[in-house]
């Protein structure tokens, strides 16, 4: 009893926090103080059940399992596995970091504010957890409520449009997502003979080709819009600036990762035949998205766009470790939304902070590493980690997932089966060159300019070093001894991996893949 | 026998002594107040007698081929009555006449969901409309309403005459006037019964407002008070698509009917939809998406599982409190007889509890999960996939993707001009568009 309701609890947590947080006095600390328990409760549990959970066991004990809607085969089944492990944690590592960076922001008081800031974290830990599709749709959709409506009353001057695009843009692409999730339990009806909507029934059936496809794209489009991929990011630059700075922080470091789990707990599972067909055309628009992100990022002179921008470069690596469907581009892209989402909310809250401090001014900042040592600091941490520096998680993942594309390209490439995958590989590695060029551009405007004695910043303040020292944590685990986290996703990457043989055969020239994953996960050692 | 017809429809006898002393006590002049108090009152007690029978398990055919109350008729009766105490509970007090015609159009509810016949299933539909048009006059003291009322009227009077003549000729094609065999008629799909059929349900597709027999319903909902709307839109409408089910039953319809209906609510889905993002008047966007609405209830017609029947008993009760709970809110927070959704702007600072209702119960209508209204929309698409209509299932969640803008619209407008809580150090800079 008492470990299955550990997921549970992580979502009723938040929920009891927000109550006490909605019925405690206008402005009063009590608010603000049971919400930042909630959230660490959470972290709790969540660290608990991270260091708990054992990949090899048949059955994870983290289970909770409630016939709902038994009729129809819907039941409150959460649980954690391999997919979803690193995503509980980053989730539950953010949201009490990110409000320990805003703490002494301009709306943190607010009983609003706080109480849709935890109804957001239960239902992105919702998402996270469900293992019944129909539930994992509720909270897929339900984590837009509280974020429009942070954006719409907490943003900038233009939140109403941002809100609303946000909302709408998110929505288009969950609309046939409902469609695919009820054919699939009417699909399980046919099979089996009852509805059922639970993943682990789902991932049994046999789908032919043209249910495979619309499953797919289906649920690739909801997802590509959350991470989201190049055609389908418009609503990103406008909501990601107009945010206040903590939701920008999240939708940025555990929003995104939402998308990204989509692909990776629908649709690769659910259409492995379209999905290992279609590989090769979702790493090139990844890769697309990849470059494209760059390159504006280059040009971008606003601080908070160019994170946006730079954000969206490395959501596509994410992709493109998934669809190389090989096991260690898995685990690079696992590590790399661990990597992207903390780094990225590093980023932002960083920027937070100074624009907390110097109000619209923050955008001419410069010579922090004078004026705010300990700020500059941070920040070039956060900086060198998202230009994959050795040492930091952003090295590891990414030297996966691109380890991946290449054994994967050039055995497509020795299999006569084109040179597109090769080219992405390539293009790439391209994105690195240019995620680095931006990155240090950025750290020299904010760092080392000449300062011209106007600024007087006050540096970091002991709570908020206390906030981000998890997340270096994290960064430097994983860049120093990743073997340990990726054991604990290693059922995934296996069962994921299977299908690239569709894809393209592997000619006996490569090693194995098994053999490229322990390379990749010991050479930070 | 006799204790069938006393104890099964206690109901209907409820609602018809209420309405009785209603009359009573306005002849004698008592205080006005007490009207609304004796509907209450009588409603809750109709559903607690419901809800015994339910309990039950009482199932009864008090009078072969015209009266029968099964289960559905129960959980109908329960479903409508309970919508019809949740709206008495939140509309002002009324009347002596706003009470008796509310609880007669009630009645007229409670018989159709009675009748296994047409005899009394065309009794208990003129009594559920007939009383809706005096409804939308009364106490309006407008031209408009008059107006509205009178296009009710007329294009009612046309769906009861094209139901008149399905109904003959079903008689015709089966020689009797009860129900079963006019379903079973349907459902074979041999042609007098499937004209039949058609027009019955066009009859009842009129009342409903589904497309493109929806034309009265915009300037009788706009033309009537907000509480009147509210009714006409939830309670009514509801009972109109219960109807259906009760008449079609769970056996399915002919390919021909299912293709026509499939077409009708596609299209009713999309023009309430588009037609309601234009809108500025909250009772016109009630209007239109509650075609909209009728849409997708009939689109779980389709349905041949069977399952329709408790998915629309599902649907009608959360969409019907949902308007009516919709309805209460926007008279909170707009007081007055205006109804122009402007008025809703930065209600959330002014009313947030009343603010934040209203916003759920829209968001609920766009069907967003985990809202009520989301496992409605569910239950019914459920249904319909499993019985083979992905592509048509699919094309109604695109439309039912544009009700969300209005919907949406609405519930961002409550927070729209709420300058305070905007940080303000959070101005657009250089360049910034």
């Amino acid at each position: 009893m008492g470990e299955a309701t550990v997921p549970l609890l992580l979502l009723v947590v938040p929920l009891l926090g927000a109550i006490v947080a909605a019925l405690s006095a206008r402005e009063s600390w009590l608010a603000r103080a049971s919400t930042m328990v909630a959230m660490l409760v959470v972290l709790a549990l969540a660290l608990r059940l991270f260091l708990a959970y054992e990949p090899a066991a048949d059955a994870s004990p983290f289970d909770f399992n409630l016939p709902w809607m038994p009729a129809l085969g819907i039941n409150l089944h959460f649980a954690v596995d391999g997919f979803n492990v690193y995503l509980v944690l980053l989730a539950a590592l953010l949201f009490p970091a990110v409000l320990g960076c805003t703490w002494g922001s301009a709306h943190t008081p607010r009983r609003l504010y706080l109480v849709l800031m935890l109804v957001l974290e239960s239902s992105l830990l919702g998402t996270f957890l469900a293992q019944n599709v129909v539930l994992f749709f509720v909270f897929w959709e339900a984590v837009l409520i509280p974020t429009g409506v942070l954006i719409l009353v907490y943003g900038g001057e233009r939140r109403q449009r941002a809100a609303i695009t946000f909302f709408l843009y998110t929505m288009a692409g969950s609309v046939l997502l409902l469609a695919a999730v009820i054919g699939l339990g009417a699909e399980a009806l046919r099979q089996t003979g009852t509805w059922s909507f639970e993943l682990g029934v789902l991932y049994g059936l046999r789908l032919d080709w043209n249910m495979q496809m619309f499953v797919f794209i289906a649920i690739m489009l909801a997802c590509l819009v959350k991470v989201p991929l190049v055609p389908f990011h418009a609503w990103l630059p406008l909501a990601y600036y107009e945010a206040p700075p903590a939701v920008t922080a999240l939708m940025a470091g555990a929003l995104s990762k939402m998308g990204a789990y989509g692909i990776l707990k629908l649709a690769l599972p659910l259409a492995p035949d379209v999905a290992a067909a279609a590989g090769p055309a979702m790493a090139a628009l990844a890769v697309t998205s990849l470059l494209y992100g760059a390159v504006l990022a280059l040009r971008e002179e606003n601080y908070k766009k160019l994170i946006a921008y730079s954000s969206l470069s490395h959501m596509g690596y994410v992709v493109l470790g998934l669809f190389t469907l090989r096991e260690v581009a898995v685990h690079g892209a696992l590590l790399q939304m661990l990597s992207h989402g903390v780094a990225v909310v590093g980023l932002f809250a960083l920027l937070g902070m100074l624009e907390q401090r110097l109000g619209p001014s923050y955008r001419h900042v410069t010579a922090l590493s004078t004026a705010a040592p300990r700020f500059a600091i941070w920040l070039m941490l956060f900086v060198l980690t998202t230009v994959a520096l050795p040492l930091t998680s952003g090295f590891t993942a990414e030297f996966l997932i691109l380890f991946g594309a290449f054994a994967q390209g050039l055995a497509a490439w020795q299999a006569q089966a084109g040179t597109l995958q090769l080219t992405a590989a390539l293009l790439a590695v391209t994105g690195m060159v240019l995620g680095a060029t931006y990155m240090l551009r950025f750290a020299r405007a904010i760092l080392f300019g000449v300062d011209a004695g106007a600024h007087r910043i006050a540096d970091l303040r002991p709570a908020e070093t206390a906030s981000l020292l998890p997340l270096l944590l994290v960064i430097l685990v994983i860049g120093i001894a990743p073997a340990a986290v990726m054991s604990k996703a290693q059922s995934v990457a296996t069962q994921l991996a299977p299908a690239r043989t569709l894809a393209a055969p592997v000619p006996p020239a490569l090693p194995a893949a098994p053999a490229l994953a322990s390379i990749g996960s010991t050479h930070g050692k | 026998m006799a204790s069938d017809l006393a104890y099964g429809l206690l109901p209907d006898h409820l609602l018809l002594a209420l309405l009785l002393v209603l009359m009573l006590l306005e002849t004698i002049g008592a205080r006005e107040g007490i009207a609304s108090v004796l509907l209450r009152f009588a409603l809750l007690g109709a559903c607690a007698v419901l809800w015994q029978q339910i309990a039950t398990g009482y199932a009864a055919e008090p009078l072969p081929g015209e009266i029968r109350i099964d289960r559905f008729a129960l959980l109908a009766k329960l479903v409508i009555l309970a919508c019809g105490l949740l709206w008495s509970l939140v509309s002002p007090r009324g009347t002596y006449k706003s009470a008796f015609l509310a609880g007669s159009s009630l009645l007229g509810a409670l018989v159709i969901m009675d009748s296994a016949g047409f005899v009394l299933f065309f009794l208990g539909i003129e009594m559920l409309s007939l009383p809706a048009f005096a409804l939308i006059v009364h106490g309006a003291g407008r031209g408009t309403a008059a107006e509205g009322a009178f296009k009710y009227l007329l294009l009612s009077a046309v769906a009861s005459a094209t139901m008149l003549f399905g109904i003959a000729l079903g008689y015709g094609a089966t020689g009797s006037l009860a129900m079963a065999p006019f379903a079973d008629a349907v459902h074979t799909g041999a042609p007098p019964a499937v004209a039949a059929g058609l027009l019955v349900a066009s009859g009842l597709f009129l009342k409903a407002a589904v497309f493109p027999f929806h034309g009265w319903a915009p300037d009788a909902y706009s033309g009537a008070r907000l509480q009147v709307t509210g009714l006409l839109a939830s309670v009514v409408k509801g009972t109109v698509i219960l109807a259906l089910v009760r008449i079609f039953g769970t056996v399915g319809l002919n390919a021909e009917t299912t293709a026509i209906i499939t077409v009708l609510a596609m299209l009713s889905i999309f023009y309430g939809n588009f037609a309601a993002i234009r809108q500025r008047s909250f009772k016109r966007l009630i209007a239109y998406s509650s075609i909209a609405h009728a849409g997708y209830m009939v689109f779980a017609l389709v349905d041949t599982t069977g399952g329709h029947a408790s998915d629309l008993l599902w649907y009608v009760a959360i969409y019907a409190s949902t308007v009516i709970v919709a309805c209460a809110a926007f008279a909170v927070l707009c007081p007055g007889e205006g109804d122009d959704v402007q008025a809703l702007d930065g209600a959330f600072r002014a009313r947030p509890v009343t603010a934040l209702v209203f916003g759920l119960a829209m968001l609920s209508l766009a069907g967003i999960p985990p809202l009520p209204g989301f496992f409605a929309k569910l239950f019914v698409f459920t249904s319909v996939v499993a019985s083979g209509y992905l592509a048509a299932a699919s094309v109604a969640f695109v439309g039912s993707f544009i009700g969300v803008t209005y919907y949406l619209a609405l519930s961002f407008r409550l927070f729209a001009g709420d300058v305070q809580s905007a940080p303000a150090e959070r101005v657009p800079l250089r360049g910034e568009p």
